[in-house]
């Protein structure tokens, strides 16, 4: 198994917020965000000394909880400073964006990076669809067609036009292409069966998250059924399961930290836009509906001492099938640096070396 | 708009064809599936003049004399000058998309710009035309047959009389002397491929770019191999403006105003 670490910037306000999104601008600190890109640094520098083989960047926007917003422009800055880790974005949200520009962007970064990127491509949640003003119905057939045409600016030898639905190009013909040939790993992220489909005919990997292992494994088990129809078999690194932890010396302690932990999400839509985009954005797993997880926080998959998270990784692996798992490090009810950095080191020193064989 | 057949003599053939439409005269040579309009020959219709011709031996008569594609394509140039045409713009679709070529290279005198839909002159190594039930057809030639109307039922014996006639025709998967012979083609040629297309798959689509000195490249996303059947929108919109502007059809004309 190899493990990820997601960077998630970790904001720390000086002053208590609303938990609303969008949060107020005016509310952002600018040393707190200085701290940020700071601490970031840090972290995956002792990461990668921990021995993590990735580490992750998303993109989210309008609040402080994940202060990435442009994914490749942080990855520009980050693999700059940390020279081996390799860089996974998980990922730009393709359904905001100018595909061809996301393919300049992320071959520009691949070569600077020296081959280690990774692109994880991205429908979205829900409420993000609000922040550049689309359509929450059409970010599905938006991130299908941008994937797709990523893939295409990448692989093309010759310049071309692209009729799309949502895109049109009469050019196309990037240049720098990416350094890693023909393009980086990439994973379609999602869990619902357009996902899967997409990745298998794509002959690309599939990422999923936060859902429980049995629940999750249906989705990987209709990729890699979708793979086999494609007359190919993805690897256990092609699957990437990423998920919160919560690790503590011992299970007693994991589980005091996880009375601390919120049913909320910590920057809640107003209930009326919650229940209208409930109601515009349909998804599924692997075909079967569920509703979008809107204002919940995220569930945490991997809980206890050392010993329980190594059974439940084990456990990850037979059930998802899963060669990656890409880490959100929680440390419900403590905004401490010291204490995050603390389990960071526990994962590295008794986790780690007992998972690189499941 | 309601398409008019009428039928030509040419070279010894009497040729059927459907018209309709007034303005800049459009040639269109149809796939190994013979002559079948569809939504995208209306959409042309309302800018061109649209002529699109049975080839012989597609349709009831047999043809027992064309040995070649050279000589099919020789008498489609025949049939468009027997109408009246010295110049005009020139679209083949799979089989005769490859027709087209020829004819291009043969008279270029007569065309004015050529475009190629999911053109078969070059090939995957054995790659066949789709056959059997109008569904196993549908599967080979749309990425969304779902979505589709059902195809006409196929007349064995006409099936077997086209089957005998393509596979005469065709020529081989790559030919050496015709893709050289591209490098010498004057006319601009804009080629397009749909990303789902099964039966010329859409990886070719840079030869053509590769070898013809004036060519433009364009996918169809999300359409199978009847590229102008499945998604005729996207599909007329770039070929009659490539006809209209030629090289220039690269500029964008959309606006984007959303509020004055």
């Amino acid at each position: 198994m190899k493990v990820s670490y997601f960077e998630t910037g970790r904001y720390q306000s000086p002053a208590d917020m609303p938990g609303v999104w969008p949060m107020p601008s005016g509310a952002y600190d600018s040393d707190a965000g200085s701290d940020v890109y700071r601490g970031m640094v840090e972290r995956i520098s002792f990461v990668e000394k921990l021995g993590f083989d990735w580490v992750s960047l998303s993109e989210h926007h309008y609040s402080p909880r994940i202060l990435t917003p442009s994914p490749p422009m942080a990855a520009a800055y980050l693999t700059s400073r940390v020279h081996k880790i390799k860089f996974a974005l998980l990922g730009p949200i393709v359904s905001h964006s100018n595909p061809v520009r996301l393919a300049e962007e992320l071959a520009m970064l691949d070569t600077m990076a020296g081959g280690r990127l990774v692109v994880g491509l991205l429908r979205g949640t829900t409420n993000e669809a609000l922040t550049y003003d689309l359509n929450p119905q059409e970010s599905r057939e938006r991130t299908d067609e941008g994937m797709e045409l990523i893939l295409k600016a990448w692989t093309e030898p010759q310049p071309f036009g692209w009729q799309g639905r949502h895109f049109r190009y009469r050019t196309v013909s990037v240049w720098p292409r990416p350094l890693q040939q023909p393009h980086p790993p990439t994973y379609a992220l999602g869990t619902s069966r357009e996902a899967g489909e997409f990745a298998a005919r794509n002959r690309i990997g599939l990422g999923v998250s936060y859902g429980p292992f049995e629940v999750m494994g249906k989705a990987t088990g209709y990729y890699r059924e979708r793979c086999a129809k494609f007359g190919w078999e993805p690897t256990a690194e092609q699957i990437i399961f990423r998920a919160n932890i919560v690790l503590a010396e011992t299970d007693a302690e994991a589980q005091r930290a996880m009375e601390a932990y919120p049913a909320r999400a910590p920057f809640a839509l107003g209930n009326g836009i919650a229940s209208a985009l409930l109601e515009l954005d349909s998804r599924n797993i692997a075909g079967e509906a569920r509703p979008a997880s809107i204002n919940r926080a995220l569930p945490i998959n991997f809980v206890g001492g050392p010993d329980t998270v190594v059974e439940q990784i084990r456990r990850c692996r037979e059930l998802t099938g899963a060669g990656i798992i890409d880490l959100g490090f929680n440390t419900p009810g403590t905004a401490d640096p010291k204490a995050h950095m603390a389990a960071l080191e526990l994962f590295g020193q008794k986790v780690l070396p007992r998972i690189r064989d499941i | 708009m309601a398409f008019n057949e009428a039928w030509v003599e040419a070279d010894g053939f009497r040729i059927r064809y459907q018209t309709a439409g007034e303005g800049p005269p459009l040639v269109h040579l149809h796939g190994a599936g013979g002559l079948r309009l569809n939504p995208a020959h209306d959409l042309l219709a309302r800018q061109f003049r649209v002529i699109a011709f049975e080839m012989p031996g597609f349709g009831a008569e047999e043809n027992q004399r064309t040995r070649d594609m050279a000589e099919l394509a020789a008498t489609m140039a025949k049939a468009a000058q027997a109408l009246g045409l010295d110049r005009f713009n020139l679209m083949g679709t799979s089989f005769g998309g490859r027709t087209a070529l020829f004819l291009a290279l043969q008279s270029p005198e007569l065309v004015r710009a050529l475009v190629l839909e999911a053109p078969a002159a070059i090939r995957p190594a054995g790659g066949q035309p789709p056959s059997g039930s109008p569904e196993a057809i549908a599967r080979r030639l749309y990425a969304h047959p779902e979505r589709m109307p059902p195809l006409p039922k196929v007349d064995p014996r006409l099936a077997m009389q086209i089957a005998v006639l393509t596979q005469r025709l065709r020529g081989p998967d790559r030919d050496a002397d015709l893709e050289a012979r591209l490098r010498g083609l004057t006319a601009p040629v804009l080629a397009v491929f749909g990303t789902r297309d099964s039966v010329i798959p859409p990886e070719l689509g840079h030869l053509y770019k590769d070898l013809i000195p004036d060519a433009h490249l364009v996918f169809v996303y999300d359409a199978g191999h009847a590229i102008a059947a499945e998604r005729p929108e996207a599909f007329v919109e770039v070929v009659s403006d490539f006809l209209e502007r030629e090289d220039a059809f690269v500029i964008s004309r959309v606006k984007t105003v959303i509020l004055p």
